[in-house]
């Protein structure tokens, strides 16, 4: 009996790691390849279905765009098409294509692909491309021209950005569902494509020759994806990886002083806040104290943020107070030294106390001026966040310390969204990452997006509404003079700013390190504060040059092969132990 | 009644094992009451720790060192006992209601109330425990009472089993019979007869059941299901974790809080078995 | 009567089955009913937009639309699709379950030698061999087992380096053969040393308790009086009839160490059913706990299933009452 068992277990072992070694099989060669680690596996490589920072970054080098984007400032650049034009209202574009284009496949890439993706994203509102795409209509004139026209002035055009996708590959899904294709045909114009994908494990993109900026100076890119920050930072020190992407604050902190990797805190406009319930939509029960913006400002002074970022992200983030509506800091204005709201708990307590607010019967927490009820405040609390828990001790620990009660309540994502479009909060904290153009972020918090029915919530999530911000809202949308438009956003955010419905908390950063002795050519995007890649272009890949007989990947030390070796004795020791022991007992029974 | 329990303690009182363990949980139980009184709850608020060394090792003025914010080891556990205690407690005893409560109706009224209790029974028997009490903490909100709720919930069936085949027995019996034909109401028979006779193996399967609580609720918390406001053993293994303990070697940090689980965990399970077999005549070893 | 017993057993396996499919349901619809908005926070999209992501997730139309249609999936093997990764529930499960299997059956056969410690104990009630046995196993019983994995991995990975921290294989390994196979168990070792550690205790209390209930028979003092070796009282009469109560065991078991598994892959990043649990947790993933949970709760109820039936079959005295 037993000795079956054993035998059966030794098979289900077996079988396994047979079942598990093919899975992960995958051949070795003398490519020169730039391994990537991250900590997030792709969701889809199609682009109408895939929303996860990983597949955005398969896609940028996938699908290259009409126009591309500055590695320095995202100014808009030549990409497929060398140039364009134009027309006297502003709202016909016509680009011109690069002679010769072809996609990786060897098909040509011409004005038919362009018009298809445009006209066809816009008709089927393809998640990924819509939001640029929906007010647009394309036209093939040539081969190689495409007129482009908004139905509204658009300030983003000429901006061109949407994944220009294969129509000779794509054509035919688009008469189903095109969200349920598995985009595994590998077929692109950008700088690599994809040649393999092992769910949970890695995927490989290979240089594309038809780029249009020329071939790649490497031939392969694997994206390893890991599920443990130290085994990750592990494998970059050893040089089984040459990039890491978003590491943990506590292992990343030992890297900076490491020698022969570089470390990047890459900003791109990604930051965390304290909202409080401004009531604008006329339901939920909000904290009447709140709607004075001398409590507002009282709460943002109470809260040192640059211990948050000390303490809390280890450094690895930035104080800034402005809503990072883009990545690219051009559209933040200057806020005066004054106005900043910054630390100061005895300044604070003396706005709450000017204001009335005032602590009548002693138990250290304040009364609303007419006595009605304590400042007292649900504070709600993200559960899957390794920053909500210490933020949130430190934040309601500040306003302690002023007079303000907090009572602390923690839902994950789902929940939270439940309570914040049900109004009935007083302060929650959460984090927003914008993109490259402002209008997404700033159209957010207009008086059009604050939720008025639960069921269908807006995403303005601070019930804010402010009529001069949606008449500058409308003015900066239609504003096609670009130093214009930016002199309206700065009046926007200074405007959001001061009203303190949003105390921004920090900018928090992307964590990447790279090991030097393997590539050059590292670019960060934007100039001097960006990540090097996950960033909005990731202009990097296709600058980086193999440094000549670096890093060998790879080979078994031999304290690695005596390790493996004393592992399985011990393994099967135990096995051949156990039907030893079953073989003797039957043997006594003879 | 009396008797019989003052006749079990003397016979617990030689059990030396059952005694020592008796000592460990009192002196657990005391340092969660007097925690309050010996310390300051707001020592290990991260507001007021900015000035304290982080990743810091044991020494004279952290015993068991900080952590990644500084705030001190020991004391965490200190304040920890009494969350891991409380849920400990306050779940074994909605446990032991909900079974009781089913078990008695089971066992007491028979037919179909008793098929469907059962059925019912052996549905939370079979599904796995922790799984669905992973699911039920996961889509419900985070907080103490959660995990309260949860562990009660999840862990019933046995208690349910145990007290119905109890009372089974008990009202088989002669006297309970007689009792009946005296024309007792039925909670007079519940009270008086069946209450008192199944109330020792209850309290046995008490002890056996706050191990599994505390259990439960420590990896509950480890995976992230705890309320993150509420410091308990659980909760700061699952901190120490994310923040790397492990890999940065501050074994103060992981260590003491898995020392102070397993200690209280053994010591309520060798107690409880020892009980059993004081309490439940075919277990005594003779 | 032995059809009726097989029967009722089965009958009994699907009833739990279906009360679980519907618990199941209905935790997640009912409890937190629309995590799309959620999902979807800050990628601007349009209304329209988001109820067509809602049809995707099998969340439009009333409760019980949606549970006649999540049954029909049911009945197609389709679990719907993860909210984090947007891929099938059934791919992540299907690729997540060999690494469980793997890791869970060498626990469980390491955790036997349990079986065989409780037995020699169980003969041998009272001696220094079974008061250090038991007291072991206690410990090792009290001991949650992904702090177990805590202290493994500080000792053997981060101190001493004798293993990896984690993982299936070496990261960018490109070993193939025999020698990716050392890899993986290289790798093994520790989590599967972990689980065995914390439900080798319980095997052992269970047999030997089993063995201590077995002698006390009539039959083994017949045995003994018609003058047979104590050896062979023992091998011939008293573990055989002790198997029973750990054949059920086992079974039982089954459920922890799947349960066990859970926290121990998260923390050696074994890339199976426990780790995608533990991803699953924080967001949280509905569609994919849902199917996690239901496999777990599968594949403990058919082990279930099985032991009674295994039960009913060594011990034809349960059968055919």
């Amino acid at each position: 009996m037993k000795r079956q068992l054993g035998a059966l277990g030794l098979a289900i072992a077996a079988l396994g790691t047979m079942v598990v070694t093919t899975a992960n099989a995958s051949g070795g060669d003398e490519k020169v390849t730039l391994t990537v680690g991250l900590m997030q596996d792709l969701d889809s490589p199609n682009p109408t279905a895939g929303y996860l920072v990983s597949a955005y970054e398969l896609w940028n080098l996938q699908y290259a765009t009409l126009t591309d984007k500055a590695a320095d400032d995202f100014a808009t650049e030549p990409g497929l098409a060398e140039k364009w034009e134009a027309s006297n209202d502003g709202l016909t574009y016509t680009y011109t294509l690069r002679e010769g284009l072809k996609w990786s496949d060897g098909e040509p890439l011409t004005a038919d692909d362009v018009a298809w993706t445009i006209n066809t994203s816009r008709d089927q509102e393809w998640i990924n491309h819509s939001a640029t795409t929906a007010n647009l209509d394309a036209k093939v004139i040539d081969e190689r021209t495409v007129e482009i026209t908004s139905a509204v002035p658009d300030p983003k055009l000429p901006t061109m950005d949407v994944y220009i996708l294969p129509q000779h590959i794509w054509e035919e899904q688009a008469a189903g569902d095109i969200t349920t294709y598995a985009a595994d045909d590998g077929v692109g114009s950008g700088a690599f494509t994809l040649q393999q994908w092992n769910p949970g494990q890695d995927w490989t993109m290979v240089a594309n020759p038809n780029f249009w900026r020329g071939a790649p100076k490497f031939d392969q890119i694997v994206f390893r994806v890991f599920t443990e920050g130290s085994a990750m930072v592990a494998a970059l020190r050893a040089g089984e990886i040459d990039f890491v992407h978003d590491v943990p604050s506590e292992q990343f902190e030992g890297l900076t002083t490491e020698e022969g990797i570089e470390t990047v805190i890459g900003q791109q406009g990604g930051f965390s806040e304290l909202a409080m319930n401004g009531m604008a939509g006329g339901i939920g029960d909000g904290h009447p104290a709140l709607l004075d913006i001398d409590v507002r400002h009282a709460i943002a002074k109470a809260i040192d943020r640059q211990a948050l970022v000390d303490r809390v992200l280890l450094g690895q983030g930035e104080v800034n107070p402005i809503l990072g509506v883009s990545p690219d800091s051009v559209w933040f204005p200057e806020i005066p030294e004054a106005d900043q709201l910054n630390y100061d708990p005895a300044g604070a307590a003396k706005l709450l106390d000017d204001a009335g607010y005032l602590d009548t019967d002693g138990d250290g927490t304040r009364e609303m001026p007419d006595g009605s009820q304590p400042l007292k405040f649900r504070y709600a609390q993200l559960s899957d966040s390794d920053t909500a828990g210490p933020n949130q001790e430190l934040i309601t620990g500040w306003l302690k310390e002023i007079g303000i009660d907090t009572e602390v309540s923690t839902y994950d994502q789902t929940q939270l969204t439940d309570v914040i479009a049900s109004g009935e909060y007083d302060l929650f904290a959460w984090g927003w990452t914008p993109f490259v153009d402002p209008d997404p972020m700033l159209s957010y918090f207009t008086c059009a997006q604050v939720t008025t029915d639960a069921e269908s919530p807006g995403y303005n999530d601070a019930n804010w509404c402010s009529e001069e911000y949606d008449a500058l809202y409308e003015q900066q949308n239609q504003e096609l003079d670009r130093a214009k438009r930016v002199e309206l956003v700065h009046e926007m955010l200074t405007l959001f700013h001061n009203e303190s419905t949003y105390v921004v908390l920090y900018h928090d950063a992307d964590t990447q390190a790279y090991r030097t002795d393997r590539f050059t050519g590292w670019v960060r995007q934007p100039k001097d504060v960006g990540p090097v890649l996950f960033s909005n272009t990731s202009p990097s890949y296709w600058n980086l040059t193999p440094v000549d007989g670096g890093g060998d990947d790879g080979g078994t030390s031999t304290g690695l092969i005596i390790a493996i070796v004393a592992g399985a004795v011990v393994v099967l020791g135990a096995i051949v132990f156990f039907a030893a022991r079953s073989r003797r007992q039957q043997d006594d029974k003879e | 009644m009396k008797a019989n329990v003052s006749n079990a303690w003397s016979r617990l009182r030689h059990d030396r094992l059952a005694m020592i363990s008796l000592v460990v949980l009192v002196g657990f139980v005391v340092m969660a009451v007097i925690t309050p009184w010996v310390s300051d709850r707001d020592d290990i608020r991260a507001i007021n720790t900015a000035d304290n060394p982080t990743w810091a090792s044991p020494s004279s003025q952290f015993i068991l060192g900080t952590d990644y914010l500084g705030r001190s080891v020991a004391l965490q556990i200190m304040w920890g006992s009494r969350v891991s205690l409380f849920v400990g407690l306050a779940a074994t005893l909605l446990t032991i209601v909900i079974g009781t409560v089913i078990g008695l109706a089971s066992g007491f009224f028979g037919g179909w109330t008793d098929a469907v209790l059962m059925r019912i029974t052996d549905w939370f028997l079979v599904i796995p425990f922790l799984p669905t009490a992973i699911v039920l903490a996961a889509v419900l909100n985070r907080s103490l009472w959660t995990i309260v709720f949860v562990i009660g919930i999840t862990s019933w069936p046995s208690t349910a089993r145990l007290v119905r085949s109890q009372v089974l027995s008990v009202r088989s019996r002669l006297y309970v019979d007689r009792a009946r034909a005296l024309g007792a109401g039925r909670a007079h028979l519940v009270r008086r007869h069946i209450l008192p006779n199944v109330t020792p193996l209850v309290m046995a399967s008490t002890t056996l059941a706050v191990p599994i609580s505390i259990l439960t609720e420590t990896t509950l918390s480890f995976l992230g299901l705890g309320d993150p406001t509420q410091v308990s053993w659980g909760f700061i293994l699952n901190e120490a974790r994310e923040k790397g303990a492990v890999d940065r070697g501050a074994w103060w940090y992981y260590m003491p809080p898995g020392v102070a689980i397993v200690m209280v965990v053994l010591a309520f399970t060798l107690l409880g078995r020892a009980m059993e077999t004081v309490l439940d005549p075919r277990l005594r070893e003779t | 009567m032995r059809r009726r017993f097989v029967i009722g057993k089965i009958l009994g396996a699907l009833s739990t089955l279906v009360f679980v499919v519907v618990f199941n349901f209905f935790l997640f619809r009912v409890v937190n009913d629309d995590p799309i908005n959620s999902m979807f926070r800050g990628r601007n999209l349009t209304p329209e937009q988001l109820d067509r992501l809602r049809v995707k997730f099998n969340l439009d139309g009333t409760k019980w639309e949606q549970f006649v249609a999540y049954v029909r999936q049911l009945l197609h093997g389709d679990l719907g699709y993860s909210l984090k990764s947007s891929r099938p529930v059934s791919t992540v499960i299907a690729e997540a379950i060999w690494p469980t299997i793997l890791l869970v059956g060498t626990s469980t056969l390491l955790a036997m030698l349990g079986i065989a410690l409780g037995y020699r104990a169980g003969w041998r009630r009272g001696s220094t061999f079974d008061a250090t046995a038991t007291s072991v196993s206690m410990l090792t019983y009290s001991m949650p087992e992904y702090w177990i994995g805590m202290v493994a991995l500080g000792v053997f990975a981060a101190g001493l380096g004798w293993f990896p921290v984690g993982g299936l294989n070496d990261p960018g390994s490109t070993l193939t053969g025999l020698e990716r196979i050392l890899d993986q168990l290289h790798h093994m070792i520790l989590p599967a040393t972990v689980l065995a550690v914390a439900y080798i205790g319980e095997y052992m209390i269970v047999a030997r308790s089993a063995m201590i209930d077995t002698s006390r028979e009539d039959y083994l003092q017949l045995a003994r009086a018609k003058g047979l070796r104590e050896a062979d009282v023992r091998k011939r009469h008293a573990q055989p009839n002790a198997l029973l109560p750990v054949v059920s065991l086992s079974a039982i078991n089954f459920g922890f160490v799947l349960s066990g598994a859970i926290a121990v892959e998260s923390i050696f990043s074994w890339p199976g059913i426990g780790q995608q649990t533990q991803f699953a947790i924080a967001g949280p993933d509905f569609p994919m706990l849902q199917g996690l949970f239901l496999l777990i709760s599968a594949a403990v109820i058919l082990a279930n299933l099985a032991a009674d039936l295994l039960y009913g079959y060594l011990d034809p005295r349960v059968a055919g009452r």
